[in-house]
């Protein structure tokens, strides 16, 4: 503050304005709520990972090396982590490969100025915004096995009714299909913008040599697209890799643990059989699996800043 | 004969310049081949599907408030009534049953505090990163960026710790102050203050100006759309939020609408037309935010492909 009321002098040291030690005292906020409840925590579940953890007296705390890892590999646990690997990889694939494709396509049939077309997308859009407990209820209700809108769907097809989410065979779809239902709002707006950055002229350079819209999508339109659809897949990897709620609300892992994918094992192992060791064992996996899909992201990023 | 070789020439002939005439017809109606569906079937056929997927996407939220007012004669029958009853008074019914007041009272008052103080650490941050020199900041930047990669889900279990050693279980506190720095809101004000010319703050050091007041009295009301974005963000987040409350609370006075609707479910989880009922009134505030603020949120959606989601 100084500086103000001297005025010339410091305006005659330069830079000093942008170059102090203020920038420190500005930066101290941010910085102290992630070291205490981010980076700190983060360090934190390495160690409780290493520890057989006692919830309830941590004097009896007991540092057992990587047994609660050699557990993750043995398969001695119910669920084998195997099975959950297994059971998020079954989710995380439909996510990426169904959300990337449907969401692609709805954004080529939408963009397009004009009324309906920005009313479909705002309904598109709508879904997302709403919170993941509140719509969970809803498809749960959608998913009822006798008075449920599904099984009146299927009935138009002659399709017996269906316990959606009480069979082993259904549940992961039915979650699928909520999860899709509520995140591809999200990835067809980031469609809509990449496909206002790539040149029109070329699609109609290609209309004029004849293609069909096909061959005009496939050849001229996706090539141009191709780091948007990257980021895309990078970023619902990550999404859905971390799912929980909906797991929660509408099938709680099961049945049996049928849907119980590895967020939601960490908070069951945590929270509800009070494996604390073996839960934060579990978080060092689900965070060493985050951060190389966030570094393909940042990689990804700097390309599509190139790019668009 | 491949379409990509003839697409090729055709665009190499478009970067010469040669071929940007003869692409539109005279009318200015568009070129069209034989092949080509984009023609009159196209123009009544797109309209068509773009209206049917609106309607798909829009079939959960309209079904939710249908059975919110549907009687429960209505309800469990097989095949479904797709015209309710018109019973308003399931929404008497579930609001009576839970103190909901308490609940919004709650989200408000922790979604305002945790927008309060992401939009003034991501004030400070983002401008010093942006404008200011300093020794160690290409470091802590990186930490400050490596703080979006951890889930979560990761965070549960050492913040519980944490939580009950500061005495913050079970209080606004541990709902509010671990979210009140933002990876993206940081990451959003420093990109825009980079792209704010120089010359500005060169002539604001000129007159004298110390960090504090360039930052207020010049940086930041320019910011101010960026601003919107990460309040927003933000808003909605701490709003939506469940996993995070739901352990780190248990009583009521102090727990959020998501996590009261959570309890709702549990007890009330047959009774579907007090159910939908209780869903629609906590869900359509949110509704009708994203109603008035569309274009905001939509710009935040391109905000988060330059950083981070969420």
């Amino acid at each position: 503050m100084k500086s103000i009321v001297q005025g010339r002098p410091a305006a005659s040291r330069g830079r000093s304005g942008l170059r102090s030690p203020v920038a420190y005292l500005l930066i101290l906020p941010a910085i102290l709520i992630f070291l205490v409840f981010t980076i700190g925590p983060t360090v934190f579940t390495f160690i409780v990972s290493t520890f057989k953890w006692n919830w309830l007296n941590p004097d009896q705390n007991k540092f057992v090396g990587v047994a609660n890892y050699q557990m993750l590999v043995d398969g001695s646990q119910d669920p084998p982590f195997a099975a959950t690997l297994l059971t998020s990889g079954y989710f995380v694939v439909a996510m990426v490969v169904g959300g990337t494709a449907i969401s692609l396509a709805l954004a080529m049939l939408l963009r397009k100025a004009g009324r309906i077309n920005v009313a479909a997308r705002t309904a598109v859009f709508l879904a997302h915004v709403t919170p993941l407990v509140a719509t969970s209820i809803v498809w749960v209700w959608i998913f009822n096995p006798r008075f449920g809108l599904a099984n009146l769907v299927m009935s138009w097809f002659g399709i017996p009714n269906i316990d959606w989410l009480g069979n082993s065979r259904f549940a992961m779809p039915a979650v699928i299909i909520y999860s899709l239902w509520h995140e591809i709002g999200f990835t067809t707006v980031i469609f809509l913008g990449g496909l206002t950055t790539i040149s029109t002229e070329l699609a109609e350079a290609a209309r004029l040599d004849g293609c069909n819209a096909w061959q005009e999508f496939w050849n001229v339109t996706f090539p141009q697209l191709r780091p948007v659809v990257i980021f895309v897949i990078v970023v619902s990897s990550v999404a859905s890799l971390q799912a929980f709620t909906q797991f929660f609300m509408m099938t709680g892992g099961g049945p049996g643990f049928d849907t119980a994918t590895l967020g939601f094992q960490l908070y069951q192992q945590a929270f509800v059989f009070r494996k604390t060791g073996y839960a934060a064992a579990l978080a060092v996996v689900l965070f060493g699996i985050t951060v190389a899909l966030s570094i393909l992201q940042l990689r990804t990023t700097r390309s599509l800043g190139r790019n668009a | 004969m491949s379409p990509t070789t003839g697409t090729q020439t055709n665009a190499q002939a478009i970067r010469s310049g040669r071929l940007t005439r003869p692409l539109r017809i005279a009318g200015g109606r568009t070129w069209r081949t034989p092949g080509n569906p984009h023609g009159r079937v196209g123009r009544l056929l797109q309209p068509a599907a773009a209206v049917a997927v609106g309607l798909l996407f829009l079939i959960p939220i309209l079904w939710m408030l249908i059975t919110s007012v549907a009687s429960d004669a209505d309800v469990f029958t097989f095949p479904p009534k797709l015209w309710p009853a018109w019973d308003f008074s399931n929404y008497a019914k579930a609001w009576g049953k839970s103190p909901w007041l308490t609940y919004f009272g709650n989200t408000v008052l922790i979604a305002g505090s945790v927008v309060l103080l992401v939009l003034i650490t991501s004030l400070l941050a983002g401008f010093a990163f942006a404008l200011m020199r300093f020794r160690g900041k290409g470091v802590l930047f990186l930490l400050v960026m490596s703080a979006m990669m951890v889930p979560q889900t990761v965070l549960l279990i050492p913040n519980f710790i944490i939580a009950q050693k500061l005495g913050w279980y079970d209080t606004y506190l541990i709902q509010i102050v671990p979210w009140g720095a933002s990876v993206f809101g940081i990451f959003l004000l420093r990109q825009f203050f980079l792209t704010l010319p120089k010359e500005l703050f060169e002539a604001a050091e000129m007159d004298g100006a110390g960090p504090f007041r360039m930052l207020f009295s010049v940086a930041a009301p320019l910011a101010a759309p960026s601003l919107v974005l990460v309040a927003l963000n933000s808003f909605m987040g701490s709003w939506n939020a469940f996993v995070w409350p739901y352990i780190m609370t248990k009583s009521d006075a102090v727990r959020p609408i998501e996590v009261g609707l959570q309890a709702f479910y549990g007890t009330e989880g047959t009774d579907w037309t007090g159910l939908c009922a209780a869903v629609s009134f906590t869900t359509l505030p949110i509704i009708a935010l994203f109603l008035f603020l569309q274009k905001y949120f939509v710009t935040g959606v391109y905000g988060t492909q330059g950083s981070v989601r969420g």
